[in-house]
């Protein structure tokens, strides 16, 4: 199995994108740990797949539709909606600042 | 007082009022008390008995929403987490007088095979305290195994339901993908995840298959198919065309196989028929696996940034942030087709297989795990942290199939329990349910359950 590789750069990367804080030790662990799967994962090219229609839903259901004007019986009430809120106001989440002033 | 006997069992002693439903909540409650220490099965007890009413003592995996029950999914993340509304497949229970016992340990997120990566430490199996009793669906089939309660709820994603049932020497049944509502179940894989029950006997699964399997207006995945009497139609006697297949013996433990063949003979007299079949190597189930889950992972975990509820994004444990890191480079720019619509195009493959072997035979026969339960620890040894584990279960998942494990004969060496599986066409609970149904009233699944429950006396 030839063994694919990830630069450390890159793995940086994927954590900003995801919104994760790595350590130096947890970047050089999940850099091993990513080309080790993603090294296995390969063996789906042994498989032809040229004229094959992607899967896009297992019991092949199709357009599930809600109807207009109909009661969105999930939607929470505001006490529901806040309940578990750390940091708010009024009703209104609060969150740190992102642009600066 | 009522020591292994089934959720059924326990409804009808109720209803003839021989026991009344609080004596029975008191007798659960002070078994968990008794055996969770030890066990570590439950995170959350559920103390206040509310009404006569109730009647099904029932615990449920700790990632289905029960409003105002703390529910945490195993993750610190979750820590404080009380939901504002309650799962669908809760609320059917409740609806079908249930009582929640309480709130059982899983893999954090139901990511992992052992519930080691649970944030709030290891359940044990209840066969042997130095193993783990397979995830991620652990502390459900701890429970049930040492009789903390009749029954509860799992999910499974691929595996988690069968395999835990597995290791812990019960019966474990995933139904068809849409087949239950998973309104108000944590996301794990959004196009996989399915809960299912976990219990002492095939009627009480087909029992409790009938109150949560359904068309629920809250989740659009679900299928609109009737809903048949699962636990009236164990008793019609039915053959069946069965296919066994090499590719799902590769590997395997030789005294599972060894199970799996004794099966095969009883089977035989019983007079189905069984049929040598060829499938796609569940290798490839693995990768197709690999990719979406960690692909859905990636964007269900999104949402979790303690801004609405919750802690933030510092508080995900090692197994989350790998998978999350996995699923955003599998979904990444320029790598989505290479990855992600190659994993869906296999996985339209792996379903055709099945399409083509399910015109010849009515179900699949297979072992649910190549080995019995590993060691705490153990799986840290194992390269993809245990994903072999469930390498059985995996393509069965990924097609939406139905598919039920039963326990079937000890390990000699270590007396731990081994499973079997039926995986079915989409849909037909009914027949899984109907063949396990036959192999439990001829083989008393070798006495494996009630063998388990006799370890915790009261």
């Amino acid at each position: 199995m030839k063994k694919k590789s990830l630069t450390r750069d890159e793995i940086i990367h994927l954590a900003k994108l995801a919104g994760l804080s790595l350590t130096d030790s947890q970047i050089e662990k999940y850099k091993t740990q990513l080309e080790e799967t993603i090294s296995y994962i390969e063996n789906l090219n042994e498989l032809e797949t040229k004229n094959v229609d992607p899967t896009s839903h297992t019991t092949l259901l199709t357009n599930v539709y809600f109807n207009d004007g109909e009661k969105n019986e999930r939607a929470l009430d505001l006490p529901a909606i806040f309940q578990n809120a750390k940091n708010k106001e009024k009703n209104y989440f609060k969150v740190s600042s992102i642009f600066d002033e | 007082m009522f020591l292994g006997q089934p959720l059924f069992s326990i409804l009808e002693l109720i209803k003839k009022k021989e026991v009344s439903s609080k004596e029975v909540f008191d007798y659960f409650l002070k078994r968990i008390e008794k055996y969770n220490p030890k066990l570590n099965a439950f995170l959350t007890v559920n103390k206040s008995y509310r009404t006569d009413r109730m009647r099904l003592p029932i615990a449920v995996k700790d990632n289905f929403c029960t409003k105002g029950i703390r529910t945490t999914a195993s993750s610190k993340v979750l820590e404080n987490f009380i939901p504002p509304y309650e799962s669908t497949v809760t609320r059917r229970l409740i609806d079908a007088r249930a009582f929640i016992l309480g709130k059982t340990n899983m893999d954090a997120w139901a990511h992992g095979s052992s519930t080691e990566t649970s944030d709030f430490g290891p359940t044990k199996n209840p066969w042997d305290l130095a193993r783990c009793p397979g995830g991620s669906s652990g502390g459900s089939a701890a429970a049930v195994s040492s009789y903390l309660v009749p029954a509860a709820i799992g999910s499974e994603t691929a595996g988690s339901i069968r395999q835990p049932a597995a290791w812990s020497g019960v019966i474990g049944l995933k139904p068809t993908y849409g087949r239950v509502s998973r309104y108000g179940l944590i996301a794990m894989a959004s196009s996989l995840d399915c809960p299912g029950p976990l219990t002492l006997t095939t009627e009480d699964a087909a029992f409790i298959l009938k109150i949560i399997a359904g068309k629920d207006k809250f989740d659009a995945t679900t299928a609109p198919n009737e809903v048949p009497d699962y636990v009236a139609s164990l008793k019609k006697k039915k053959k069946f065309i069965i296919g066994i297949t090499d590719e799902y013996l590769n590997g395997v433990d030789g005294e599972i196989k060894e199970a799996f063949y004794k099966l095969v003979e009883i089977l035989e007299k019983l007079g189905h028929k069984i049929k040598k079949i060829k499938l796609l190597s569940p290798k490839y189930s693995i990768s197709v696996y690999t990719i979406i889950q960690r692909a859905e992972v990636s964007s269900n975990l999104a949402r979790y940034d303690g801004i609405r509820y919750g802690n933030d994004r510092t508080f995900f444990g090692s197994e989350a942030k790998r998978r999350i890191m996995l699923g955003t480079y599998v979904l990444s720019y320029g790598y989505y087709d290479a990855y992600y619509k190659k994993a869906q195009k296999v996985r339209t493959l792996i379903i055709e297989d099945f399409k083509k072997v399910f015109q010849k035979v009515d179900m699949i026969l297979a072992p649910t795990t190549p080995i019995a339960a590993l060691k705490l620890g153990e799986f840290e040894k194992y390269p993809f942290f245990g994903e072999m584990m469930d390498v059985l279960n995996e393509p069965a998942a990924i097609a939406g199939l139905c598919a039920i494990n039963f326990p079937f004969s000890l390990t000699k060496k270590d007396n731990l329990p081994i499973g079997l599986q039926l995986m079915g066409r989409w849909f037909e609970e009914e027949n899984i349910l109907n063949l396990t149904y036959q192999i439990e009233k001829e083989t008393d699944f070798l006495g494996v359950i009630r063998k388990g429950v006799k370890k915790y006396p009261d």
